[in-house]
């Protein structure tokens, strides 16, 4: 109560910065929404599950996405609950398609808009394609870097853009739109000779962004980390680079590390209890005997899809088997694609529209 | 041939009588004519003089002449028969201009000659020669009758004053086409069987023909028989007609009365006969035989059959037509909006709103005024046809056997229809095209009233576009089989759009999707793919949202009960076993469900709204909370000097203890 954070601002600053407030503003909203149902069980009770459910990180579930994107904690619950729902998509092997992966979204968010989904979709893909399909791991940690840093990603762009352009970059302003005009091709000069901008320039501009940035950001050491390994990089090299990296996944806190990915008993052990009960289920309402515990049965759209695989992680990983495959989903180096990308730079990728 | 000759007998009855008895006469005395015929001969060549040189010189080197012994021409002044006696040319007959009657027959005569002096003949026999062209005639004023069968006669020519004509037989001839005959008004038998005929016309002026014989041509088609007034006996046996419109000018014909037409095509057609009686209801023979009334009657009643049957046909094909027109119309209108959508979109992204040229709405509208006309009840005419159709511009809805079909946007209103039991009954399949699906969620809870057993889905050109929109068919009743065509709709492309119907829609335990057997494998991979979001859908949701949403289900159920309530309380009754089965079947899917685009944005309008309410409630109650929050601080300030001074001035009322005690007794006394 006395930190001296809270001393430098009012109450109701403070509280809308951490925030209470929009919590507040949203249980009340809740309770509007649902007054007869909820005035039968109690309003206090109600009040206690939806702070308990926001602890939880469950209160996003279906919600709009105003909502979901509204706090850190919220994206970050989201993007938790997203990994807990679908991990068995990507445990499987599946390889989908940046529309799929929009529509698994939409399962838990029905307005949730394309534009995110094809942004991180960019970042695996590397602006290419975009019908190329994706493994869940990679889909996964980029989206997560596209969502919950969203608006600073968009700063960054902005400054990516002035530096290449020869601006100087202290004179960079965040962007008050989210509208694409970062993305525009760089004039042709010198810079563009060499791709991507120097490093150590950019990381400059990234710590003094960080500094005032209101919105979250990734720690700033860390994002030296990423920037200090490499002389010149590109935007999409240092978003690839930033998804990929195990620190700013932990400091995110959202998703477990990649290693882990697929990880998580207690889920499995309730699937496993699920399944059962379904097959029994099933077999009581139709004598169909079929034998169980067989998983070979065809994949007929797996096979007509191409096969492409975006980054130089996973060779194919067969989709017949249910067996944890995660060595081959994660790719053999945390920077890979992100390495590869700049061994083999190509012209004008970075902010290619 | 011995058919028609017959014919030709019957009817020039009273000559050919006399020709017989000639026939009898020749016969007695056979070598007279021949022999006299042979001293003419020589006769004539010995004596180059007399009043045939002339004619002699002018054509043929010679010819014979005839005279008969006076005796035979008082016996048989008006006749002369010349029958098989190798005659090569016509001899001259002299003195013999009173003759009426002559014969040629089976001779070898190649043309007609030297008779024209005989300007009394009425009769005149050249069959079975090799009379090669008609010639030799013209004088002969008074002719009645001309057999000219059996010869090699190529054209009818040279008649023209052969206007007394009452018979004219060209038989066994080659003659290729009917020519010339039609100032001929007094003819009643033509004869032109056997020749080389492919078609039959010109025709006009033949006003006394009686009797037509066309026997063994090549005819296909027959013109003009409805110019003869008096033709009463057609015979077309043995031709090459096929249809009856190649010969439906004798339906015209009032005076037709006996026809043959067997030997052709046509007769072996099942219509055959009945056609003809039904457009010659004049007529009392065919093909020699006679029409009875009860052949007659058949005939109508078959020929009303007939026609019915083809009005029928004709009436499916237009039909047929007017349905592919339509749907090429829809799926036309379907394009454009598709377009007109994915522009408007394009706008809004852009963000620039040059105001949408088109008002969506006014496009909506015209396809909804189009309908109206056809609310009527089709329904009895429906089951009894076991196919009903029926067509507008902007839609189309069709019965056909178990199948609904519903072809655009309108078409979905068709559902308010007051559908026969039978038609609802039968219907076990319902396919959607050209419908965005959106809209067809908003009649799924009709369809599942009005057709309880529909149990297969086809969607094709719907927009499905998202996993999502499966969610809504889970409140149907039963699904068997879905087929979801690839063609206007995206998410067949996905690879795990199979699993999440099967996992969404596990409940009805559907048999195929896409024509595709369900394997229990199959349930089993869905469950594994999916069976955790159910799960933490339905278990850490929070209560309240659990209830809201399922709420929300309920809710619009409930409102549709509503709507359709005191029409018929047992369906509601189902209506509600139905719901309470859902919901203990499916409690942990029940959570997944959707919301259409504009019913979803309506409800974030809404949410906005409440927000904004919010948002000003808290920030006034937490303003007033930090207010209050800060007096107490300042207070809680305050408060320890405030109470040491307290203190300070009571101890400085009681250090004297005395004087304190008589201020205290004072004001004790005081009070009383």
């Amino acid at each position: 109560m006395l930190s001296p954070e809270r001393l430098a601002l009012t109450d109701y600053e403070y509280l809308a910065q951490r925030h209470v407030l929009t919590y507040m503003e949203d249980a009340v909203c809740q309770l509007l929404e649902n007054k007869e149902d909820i005035s039968q069980y109690g309003i206090a009770r109600f009040f206690t599950e939806y702070f308990n459910s926001v602890c939880q990180g469950t209160h996003i579930l279906f919600r709009e996405f105003s909502f979901i994107q509204a706090t850190p904690h919220n994206r970050a619950s989201f993007l938790r609950a997203f990994w807990r729902c679908f991990r068995t998509v990507g445990k499987n092997g599946d390889l989908l398609t940046m529309k799929e992966y929009h529509c698994l979204l939409q399962l838990l968010c029905p307005d949730f808009p394309l534009e995110l989904t094809q942004k991180a979709a960019r970042i695996v893909l590397m602006d290419d394609a975009m019908d190329c399909l994706m493994s869940f791991s990679d889909f996964l940690f980029a989206f997560q870097i596209q969502f919950y840093y969203s608006e600073f990603l968009e700063s960054v762009a902005a400054i990516y853009q002035d530096l290449l352009s020869g601006k100087n970059p202290n004179t960079v302003i965040v962007p008050t739109s989210s509208s694409g005009q970062h993305r525009q091709r760089p004039a042709l000069g010198e810079a563009s000779m060499l791709e991507g901008v120097e490093a150590s320039l950019f990381y400059q501009c990234l710590e003094n962004l960080c500094d005032r940035h209101k919105y979250s950001c990734p720690p700033p050491a860390l994002v030296k980390e990423v920037l200090s390994n490499v002389q010149r990089l590109t935007f999409y090299g240092f978003l690839v680079a930033l998804s990929k990296h195990h620190g700013i996944n932990q400091a995110l806190g959202a998703l477990p590390d990649k290693g882990d990915l697929m990880h998580d008993p207690a889920m499995d052990e309730e699937l496993e209890r699920l399944v059962v009960r379904s097959r029994l289920h099933r077999t009581s309402r139709q004598h169909r005997a079929q034998e169980p515990g067989t998983f070979g049965f065809h994949r007929r759209d797996k096979l007509e899809a191409p096969e492409r695989v975006p980054s130089a992680s996973a060779p194919t990983p067969s989709p017949y088997r249910w067996e944890p495959r995660e060595s081959c989903l994660v790719s053999a180096t945390p920077l890979g694609p992100y390495l590869l990308h700049e061994l083999h730079p190509r012209p004008q990728k970075g902010l290619k529209s | 041939m011995v058919n028609c000759g017959l014919h030709l007998v019957i009817q020039t009855s009273s000559l050919p009588e006399k020709n017989k008895v000639e026939f009898k006469l020749h016969k007695e005395t056979p070598s007279f004519p021949g022999r006299l015929l042979q001293h003419d001969l020589e006769r004539n060549y010995s004596s180059r003089q007399g009043d045939h040189i002339n004619l002699v010189s002018s054509s043929m080197p010679s010819f014979p002449i005839l005279q008969r012994s006076s005796e035979e021409k008082i016996l048989y002044s008006d006749r002369l028969t010349l029958e098989r006696q190798k005659l090569t040319v016509c001899p001259i007959i002299d003195g013999e201009e009173h003759l009426r009657l002559l014969n040629f027959q089976h001779n070898f005569i190649t043309r007609i000659q030297n008779i024209s002096n005989l300007q009394r003949l009425i009769f005149l026999d050249l069959y079975d020669n090799q009379i090669e062209e008609i010639s030799g005639l013209s004088t002969l004023r008074s002719l009645r009758v001309l057999l000219l069968g059996k010869n090699r006669i190529k054209k009818i020519s040279n008649l023209e004053n052969l206007k007394s004509l009452d018979v004219l037989d060209l038989h066994g001839n080659q003659i290729s086409k009917i020519e010339n005959v039609s100032h001929l008004c007094d003819l009643r038998v033509l004869n032109l069987a056997r020749n080389l005929l492919s078609h039959v016309d010109n025709l006009n002026g033949l006003d006394s023909l009686t009797e037509l014989n066309l026997r063994h041509n090549q005819i296909t088609f027959v013109r003009d028989v409805d110019n003869l007034p008096c033709l009463q006996r057609l015979f077309l046996s043995f031709n090459n007609i096929s249809t009856f419109e190649s010969v439906c000018c004798l339906a015209d014909s009032t005076s037709l009365s006996d026809i043959t037409f067997d030997g052709n095509p046509i007769a072996q057609e099942s219509w055959y006969k009945h056609t003809i009686l039904q457009n010659m209801m004049q007529l009392r023979q065919l093909d020699m035989k006679r029409i009875t009334e009860e052949e007659r009657r058949m005939a109508s009643v078959i020929a009303k059959k007939e026609e019915e049957k083809k009005r029928e046909s004709q009436k499916q094909s237009l039909l047929k037509e007017k349905k592919r027109l339509t749907i090429n119309n829809v799926a036309r209108k379907w394009d454009l909006q598709q377009h007109r959508v994915t522009s408007i979109a394009a706008n809004q992204d852009r963000k620039d709103s040059d105001s949408p040229s088109q008002d969506p709405c006014q496009v909506d509208g015209s396809t909804i005024s189009a309908f109206p006309e056809e609310t009527g009840s089709l329904d009895s005419a429906l089951s009894n046809a076991l196919q009903g159709l029926s067509v507008t511009d902007t839609h189309l809805v069709e019965v056909d056997g178990d199948t609904l079909s519903l072809y655009g946007s309108g078409a979905l209103e068709s559902l308010d229809r007051n559908w026969s039991v039978q038609t609802a009954g039968m219907v076990t399949t319902v396919s959607f095209t050209f419908i965005e699906f959106d809209e067809i969620v908003q009649v799924l809870p009709k369809l599942k009233i009005k057709f309880p057993n529909s149990l297969h889905l086809k969607f094709k050109e719907t927009n499905l576009v998202m996993l999502q929109q499966f969610n809504a068919l889970a409140q149907l009743r039963r699904i068997d089989q879905l087929t979801i065509d690839p063609q206007g709709n995206p998410v067949v492309s996905f690879t795990l759009w199979k699993y999440y119907v099967l996992f969404r829609l596990s409940h009805f335990s559907m048999q195929k999707i896409n024509g595709t057997e369900v394997t229990q494998n199959d349930m089993i991979m869905a469950e594994r793919l999916f069976g955790i979001l159910a799960h933490v859908a339905s278990s850490e949701l929070p209560q309240y949202r659990l209830i809201s949403i399922l709420g929300d289900a309920r809710k619009k159920q409930f409102r549709y009960l509503l709507e359709t309530k005191g029409k018929k309380p047992g369906v509601v009754s189902e209506e509600n076993n139905d719901s309470k089965r859902l919901v203990g079947e499916n409690t942990n899917r029940a959570t997944l469900n959707y919301t259409t685009r504009d019913f979803y944005n309506e409800k974030l309008e809404e949410i906005k709204e409440k927000k904004k309410f919010c948002k000003m409630y808290i920030e006034d109650l937490v303003k007033e909370a930090t207010e209050i929050n800060m007096k107490n601080e300042a207070l809680q300030k305050l408060w320890p000097q405030m109470f040491i001074e307290l203190v300070r001035d009571a101890v400085i009322e009681i250090r004297n203890k005395s004087s304190y005690m008589k201020l205290c007794l004072q004001q004790i006394t005081d009070q009383k």
